[in-house]
């Protein structure tokens, strides 16, 4: 940091005052509405996108990138709906959720000519039942809902979904504050699908819940691996990767993957409907899609990639790491989340409402 | 004769009357009366299967935000509201009249010092405690290394943890009015009282507080209706495990995305907060103490 | 002998209520120093909890953090526009209050109240679905358009106060010299309610700067600095935004220092 720029920026903060008057007469000429001026807008997850990646990026080819963060694709849906149109240049939803945007008309269909790293992705990545023919989506990251355990703190074998209802467990764990992985995950428990949706079932489920009420302190689906370092929470079920990063503060903590076969989820990159920066946008997903830049977010994230180069370029030590890379098995026993009638998606935020309070 | 009148009327009342008290009108029909009244019609609206807002009249809302599950919900955020207000109390009022009957110089920067916490950022301060009272937190580490306890003590994510949190965001909103009322206190009716011959805290109760009774009516309002909206305390320090209002509205907003569903109940905190209000009235509180 | 029981008994008096005292201020300070230690934390993973060190170096990466100081000035060019905004309004307003005759005086100042005594999450959601269904889009000046709705109550009833103690005698003589009412008002006016002025402009600068929720809500894309801190709690606060929340707090307190200083020697002759 040269002595010079700290006093550009210390300035720069003192003209505030200035520029404020300028904003106060020129009606918010700064105000950076819907990036017409080729700056990108970007949603994605917390924790999921480097900022080292990003300024690279801004770097190389010179676009600015204004990056906003969510906590669950509910929030994203949510944010980008009641935004006007193409406030948004690229979001990051999941699975399910590109199925839904897609049915919603809100994602703009790829240009593959201006993909060419798409061939990086594993074929077994590509055409997903959500998306077929990756008409709007290209995979990013993915991973599971694992179970993490502090093997120090709890002296129970937690080897299923079903141990975290273990009364040994009350007031220990830390689980996503996310509705549908949650009850999912109680469904899985009781031995029903990860979707269910017979109405006596979900009955069952919802005592269940109670079970887990008693046991959860935490509900983090941004860094839930914060409370298991800390020490405040002894196991629960978190990203697969977070898991990963607390194995790597902690060496107590061990990954497990349930018996009923985990929750699984796989992010991708889209872009919106109306993106007034769609080529500013092609070339970032492009980017994203290069393995040397995936090597990037992997060492900082280290979730499941359909990027097979960039896994490779990773070597043995990462892939053959079960919360980094998770086994083959584990993801053929897995279930994703799908999307669901109405009437029966209200009745889950129902038992999520009744979860928490 | 009458037109001429009622131009100079017009010069001298109407005109200067529009230019000064317009703007402020024109604020507060288009940025506080018409978005309320925008949230009352569409908590009365429905919504469609990808949680749209649709503009078709149902009660459904308010039907489905009387079940036992709101209820709790709801009885619960008093209580940490009406907890977070006794305790305000319980250490603010000592505190107020100890630092407003002080006679040192000092007084002002006691006053100050009581202010100085509050310009660094709320969110920041909250995030202070978690780490203060982690697992591997500095009151674990000192309690462990005093040997008073031999394994960390959870105290996060409890309802305790929400309220301490509340606690300290509002506590000032019931020390400073506290404050301007026992300063205001005549001295020399307290002696009056000790001269007569009442003991120190029949004064105390029969003098004192009705005297202050204004400040302590005034803060608790400024403590318990805030309260009941600070979603992001009870995020931080209770874990996500004790819902309030504020918190189920948010979610209704961020990520349910039932947009009428969370409308309704704003409008159920609106009647809540206005409740309290008519009875603050009722009890003699003064509005214009409200606004500091 | 009663006598020293009696002082004996006020100085056990007096050292109860120093220690309770300093309780307070310990529970009261106590979050700031955490925030000020960890600002020197030299750890650098998430989530910046283990204490590693003493190092100062956060508080020159902080100038590396672009979106962070950002977000600060955001903060900043929203609290200034929006206090000078609101104390325009807010001051003609209560002088007009006072003043003149008009229908619906009772009515108005009753909506007064409700920015001031409603939860702010019913105002942050109330202006969310208006902006959205107006379609502006979300950004700076909602936020200032936002921040400006709450704090010109605050603004008018600073003002309203000093007004209440005001002789309309000294505006008449000045008319009564000559002087137009344009003149009047910022020669005589303006100055005898000035403290009531700024205090109510230092009051909506402070709201302003502070505001989590209703800046949580009608925000878009552009982050204020306590809405980057929200970010940051999602993955353990960086010690660079504790570096720079303990450099705000010093300019603060140096700043209310001088000013307060001011007030007094000027007092003091």
């Amino acid at each position: 940091m040269s002595r010079g720029k700290l006093f550009k920026r210390a300035l720069s903060i003192a003209l505030t005052g200035a520029m404020a008057l300028s904003v106060f007469t020129g009606c918010g000429g700064s105000d950076s509405s819907a990036g017409k001026n080729g700056e990108l807008n970007i949603f994605v997850w917390t924790e999921y996108v480097p900022d080292s990646v990003i300024k690279k990026f801004e770097k190389e080819t010179g676009i600015k990138v204004n990056v906003s963060t969510y906590s669950s694709n509910e929030d994203m849906l949510s944010k980008v709906k009641s935004e006007s149109a193409g406030a948004y240049d690229i979001v990051q939803p999941s699975d399910y959720m590109v199925e839904q945007m897609i049915s919603q008309n809100m994602l703009e269909k790829l240009d593959f000519d201006k993909l060419p790293n798409f061939s990086n992705i594993g074929d077994s990545y590509k055409n997903p039942d959500y998306d077929p023919g990756n008409v709007y989506s290209v995979p990013y990251l993915g991973g599971a809902g694992a179970i993490v355990v502090n093997t120090k703190k709890i002296d129970k074998d937690i080897k299923s979904y079903a141990d975290l209802f273990d009364s040994s467990l009350e007031g220990k764990l830390v689980v996503l504050d996310d509705f549908r992985a949650v009850i999912g995950m109680t469904n899985k428990a009781l031995g029903y699908d990860f979707n269910e949706t017979d109405k006596d079932k979900l009955k069952k489920t919802e005592e269940k819940l109670k079970q887990l009420k008693k046991n959860v302190v935490l509900y983090d689906s941004d860094s839930p691996k914060s409370a298991i370092i800390s020490g405040d929470c002894s196991a629960g079920m978190i990203w697969s990767a977070e898991v990963a990063m607390a194995m790597d503060e902690n060496p107590d903590v061990e990954v497990v993957y349930p018996e009923e076969g985990p929750y699984l989820f796989f992010d991708n990159w889209c872009i919106t409907k109306d993106s007034p920066n769609y080529d500013n946008a092609i070339k970032f997903i492009n980017f994203m899609m290069d393995p040397d830049n995936m090597v990037l977010v992997l060492k900082e994230f280290p979730y499941l990639c359909a990027n097979t180069k960039a896994i490779e370029e990773m070597g043995e030590e990462y892939s053959s790491n079960p919360a980094k890379n998770p086994p083959e098995d584990v993801i053929k026993k897995g279930s994703y989340v799908k999307n669901l009638d109405s009437d029966i998606l209200d009745k889950y935020s129902e038992m999520w409402t009744k979860l928490k309070k | 004769m009458k037109k001429k009148r009622s131009k100079h009327e017009f010069r001298a009342n109407t005109l200067p009357a529009m230019v000064t008290v317009g703007p402020m009108v024109l604020l507060l029909i288009f940025l506080v009366v018409a978005p309320l009244i925008f949230v009352a019609v569409m908590s009365f609206c429905q919504t469609d299967q990808y949680y749209n807002v649709v503009y078709k009249f149902t009660a459904e809302n308010y039907s489905k935000l009387i079940s036992p599950d709101y209820l709790k919900i709801y009885g619960q955020s008093i209580l940490i509201a009406l907890l977070t207000t006794i305790v305000c109390i319980i250490i603010g009022y000592p505190f107020a009249y100890i630092i407003a009957r002080c006679k040192s110089k000092k007084k002002k920067l006691l006053y100050m010092l009581v202010i100085v916490p509050f310009w660094t950022n709320s969110l920041i301060r909250i995030y202070g405690w978690r780490t203060f009272l982690g697992s591997n937190g500095w009151l674990n580490s000192v309690l462990q290394n005093l040997h008073i306890i031999k394994e960390p003590v959870d105290f996060l994510y409890k309802t305790g943890t929400t309220v301490l949190g509340m606690v300290y965001c509002l506590i000032p909103f019931m020390i400073l009015p506290l404050y301007t009322a026992i300063e205001k206190l005549d001295g020399s009716l307290l002696e009056a009282s000790s001269d007569l011959g009442a003991k120190p805290y029949k004064t105390f109760l029969e003098v004192i507080i009705p005297l202050t009774s204004g400040g302590i009516f005034s803060g608790s309002i400024m403590v318990f209706i805030p309260c009941l909206g600070y979603f992001f305390v009870s995020n931080i320090l209770g874990g996500g495990n004790t819902d309030m209002i504020g918190n189920l509205i948010e979610r209704q907003f961020k990520s349910a995305n039932n947009w009428p569903l969370g409308a309704a109940l704003s409008i159920i905190l609106i009647v809540v907060t206005l409740i309290l209000v008519k009875i603050y009235q009722k009890l003699g509180g003064d509005m214009e103490d409200l606004g500091v | 002998m009663n006598n020293t029981k009696r002082m004996r008994k006020k100085m056990r008096n007096k050292a109860l209520s120093v220690l309770f005292c300093v309780l307070v201020y310990l529970f009261l300070f106590l979050p700031i120093s955490v925030i000020v230690a960890n600002s020197f934390n030299a750890t650098t993973s998430k989530p910046y909890m283990m204490w590693k060190g003493f190092t100062l170096d956060w508080y020159s990466k902080l100038f590396d953090n672009t979106l962070l100081l950002e977000s600060f000035e955001n903060t900043m060019i929203i609290a200034i526009v929006s206090t000078l905004l609101a104390t325009v309004i807010g001051t003609l307003g209560a002088v007009g209050m006072y003043r003149y005759r008009f229908k619906g005086k009772g009515i108005i100042n009753g909506l007064l109240y409700i920015p001031v005594v409603i939860p702010e999450i019913v105002i942050g959601i109330a202006l969310l679905t208006l902006f959205s269904k107006v379609n502006i889009p979300r950004g700076m000046i909602t936020l200032i358009l936002a921040h400006v709705s709450f704090s010109v109550p605050f603004v008018i009833f600073n003002v309203r106060a000093r007004l209440s103690g005001y002789d309309k005698s000294v505006e008449e003589a000045s008319m009564d010299l000559g002087a137009n009412r344009i003149v009047t008002f910022f020669e005589v006016t303006l100055p005898i309610l000035a403290p009531g002025i700024g205090g109510g402009a230092l009051l909506a600068f402070t709201l302003s700067i502070d505001d989590v929720i209703i800046s949580y809500f009608v925000n878009g894309q552009t982050k204020t600095y306590p809405l980057k801190v929200m970010e940051s709690i999602k993955s353990g606060v960086a010690p660079d935004v504790n570096a720079l929340s303990t450099l705000i707090l010093i300019g603060t307190i140096v700043l209310v220092t001088l000013t307060q200083s001011d007030i007094l020697k000027r007092k003091g002759k």
